[in-house]
């Protein structure tokens, strides 16, 4: 079995001044290429710290974790930068879109902290739009859009550059039930055609929705290490 | 793999324009500052240039003029004024002089028919023309023939000409002076200085004097009309500005033994007076420049400010392009260029105000006031400058900013 995510006793210790908060004791979290999972946990139980680390936004205290085979503990912070240009789509739960910038823009950003030519990156953007089916709506700027509309558009930036996983974290938590189906959907698709997706949620029907799901309570996964 | 360093600026360039109140109040705090440093350096240089031009006109650098110093009371009764025995001492003692004019001034009325006027007439040395640069425009000078002769003849200034002789040509004409008669064998040169502060008419030029003045033999003067061997000042002139200096020493130390170490007499080189002017003005280049200075570092203090504040409002904007993937240097740079822009844009601005500003004194006080390309260059350098300091702290702040924090910032 190749896995795209593999971490291995990963600890993480916040220092709040003298106090020290343990929000990540211990965890093991294997993760196969082309899988959908959800991790549950309630508020505080240390599943956006996870996140963040699988996200490479920050760094365990302890611990190794592998991306797509690479080291990432290792990595000084200017190199995180490139892995999460490259190998990483965000979706979040309040869109985090820019505010100023065009739709089209919005998802050309990740293109252009990779380097791409201007013409390429208009390409690709244009491509990706079309496919979450917005590409009407190109150059409207994110206030003008409904939730449901703004989250397809984070879908779109966090897809434009091919990444090795979609990290999205309560994608449908700020969305009514319908237009949370209709993320829902878009992820079922990207997970049909072969992406990974690890998915952020409290809410059980959507977290049935993916392959399995690991429960984080404490700092710690409840559930095992079922893979 | 990073963005570029070009894309950071369209990055920067695109902040800039969508907060444009904002961006164009700070650019204001700049554009002043700018202003006054152009404004008061193209000032002071314009008043250094003034003061030199006026010593170019009065015959240049290489002058040294002897006055009597009307200060000084001597207590042993030093005669403040030359002979002729000893002008031909003094003469002899310095051969390496160029040109060399003693000088009677005195107060005479001239008239012609019943026209008179009333002005000063000079007894001189046909040397007075190399040495003050001016010759005649009509008829000759005085001459060396002049001089030995004591010849009746007077060589009058263009107001004196104009006051007695209208539209006649004072040519060959025959005036009174102190009851004696003389002929007009010459008319000088009108002389007037250009871009002169004057406000008004001809009159009022800062060397529209001269054309008020008359010139007769030195020997006339003494043999025919005052009959008196006082000889007041001493003009000389050297082949170089150095030279001139070196003989201003030579002549302290021949007067000063002519006159029992008594400073009856003023020795000045133009030279000299030049450079104490320069140094004066420098003095105040400096003080206004310092001014002009602070007043751009309260600027960049606001700039410091406006940015930090931009920064806070826009940490989750910082978070975002962290989370796709922006290095700390594209943050860097990004907030780095809007500042330079701001600071740039105002240099330039400010610059522009300021050469118009310029434009209108120069108008108003006719005066050639122009900033030099030096200048521009420095003032824009200046403005820049603060840019990129100022510009730094918010950038760096920016840059190290936590992008977890940053995400959850509202």
């Amino acid at each position: 079995m190749s896995y795209i995510i593999e971490v291995k006793n990963i600890k993480k210790v916040y220092n709040m001044g003298k106090v020290k908060v343990e929000a990540l004791k211990t965890i093991d979290v294997k993760i196969e290429k082309g899988e959908f999972v959800a991790i549950m946990g309630p508020s505080g139980s240390g599943k956006s710290t996870l996140m963040h680390i699988l996200g490479c936004l920050d760094s365990p205290t302890k611990g190794e974790y592998f991306l797509d085979g690479l080291e990432i503990s290792k990595l000084k912070k200017r190199k995180l930068a490139t892995i999460r240009n490259i190998k990483i789509g965000f979706i979040f739960q309040t869109f985090n879109l820019l505010p100023h910038l065009s739709i089209h823009k919005n998802v050309e950003l990740p293109l252009m902290y990779s380097g791409m030519n201007r013409t390429q990156r208009k390409k690709q953007a244009t491509k990706i739009l079309t496919s979450v089916g917005l590409i009407d709506r190109k150059k409207h700027k994110p206030s003008e859009l409904s939730g449901g509309q703004r989250q397809r558009v984070a879908i779109a930036r966090a897809i434009v550059n091919n990444p090795s996983i979609i990290l999205a974290d309560e994608p449908t938590g700020n969305l009514d039930t319908s237009s949370g189906n209709d993320i829902l959907s878009i992820f079922a698709e990207l997970h049909k055609a072969g992406n990974t997706i690890v998915m952020v949620t409290h809410d059980p029907a959507v977290a049935k929705r993916a392959d399995r799901t690991i429960h984080i309570i404490d700092g710690e996964i409840s559930n095992g290490n079922i893979s | 793999m990073a963005i570029s360093l070009k894309e950071s600026i369209v990055v920067g360039f695109s902040d800039f324009w969508s907060r444009k109140i904002r961006s164009i109040v700070t650019i204001i705090g700049i554009v002043l500052g700018t202003m006054s440093v152009i404004v008061v350096l193209s000032l002071m240089n314009g008043v250094n240039q003034k003061t030199i031009q006026w010593m170019l006109e009065r015959g240049g650098l290489n002058k040294i003029s002897i006055y009597q110093n009307w200060e000084y009371q001597s207590k042993t009764g030093q005669r403040k004024y030359f002979t002729y025995r000893e002008l031909k001492l003094i003469h002899s003692l310095i051969p390496e002089v160029k040109y060399f004019n003693p000088t009677i001034r005195r107060g005479f009325r001239i008239s012609y028919g019943k026209k008179e006027y009333w002005t000063s007439v000079r007894g001189v040395y046909p040397d007075f023309s190399p040495i003050e640069e001016w010759g005649v425009q009509k008829g000759r000078f005085v001459s060396n023939f002049d001089i030995n002769q004591s010849s009746d003849i007077i060589v009058i200034g263009t107001k004196v000409a104009e006051e007695l002789f209208g539209n006649l040509d004072p040519l060959g004409k025959m005036v009174t002076v102190h009851n004696r008669r003389l002929q007009v064998a010459g008319v000088m040169e009108h002389r007037f200085m250009k871009n002169s502060v004057s406000i008004g008419n001809d009159n009022n030029n800062a060397l529209s004097y001269l054309n008020r003045r008359a010139f007769i033999p030195l020997s006339t003067m003494i043999n025919k009309i005052t009959n008196q061997d006082k000889i007041n000042g001493l003009a000389l002139k050297t082949s170089t500005p150095e030279e001139a200096i070196l003989l201003k020493d030579k002549l302290e130390g021949i007067l000063s033994n002519l006159r029992r170490r008594e400073p009856v007499f003023i020795i000045e080189s133009a030279q000299e007076e030049a450079e104490k002017a320069k140094k004066n003005t420098k003095i105040f280049q400096i003080i206004f420049f310092i001014i002009s200075l602070i007043s751009l570092l309260v600027g960049g203090i606001v700039i410091i400010n406006i940015m930090l504040a931009t920064i806070q409002e826009r940490t989750r904007e910082i978070g975002i392009r962290l989370a796709v993937g922006a290095r700390r240097r594209d943050i860097f740079i990004q907030f780095l260029v809007q500042t330079v822009i701001i600071t740039l844009l105002g240099g330039i601005i400010g610059v522009t105000i300021g050469v118009s500003i310029l434009g209108f004194i120069s108008n108003f006080l006719k005066m050639e006031l122009i900033a030099s390309f030096g200048t521009i260059i420095l003032s824009v350098a200046v403005s820049a400058g603060i840019g990129l300091i100022f510009g730094i702290i918010p950038a760096i702040h920016a840059s190290n900013l936590n992008p977890v924090e940053a995400l959850r910032h509202e």
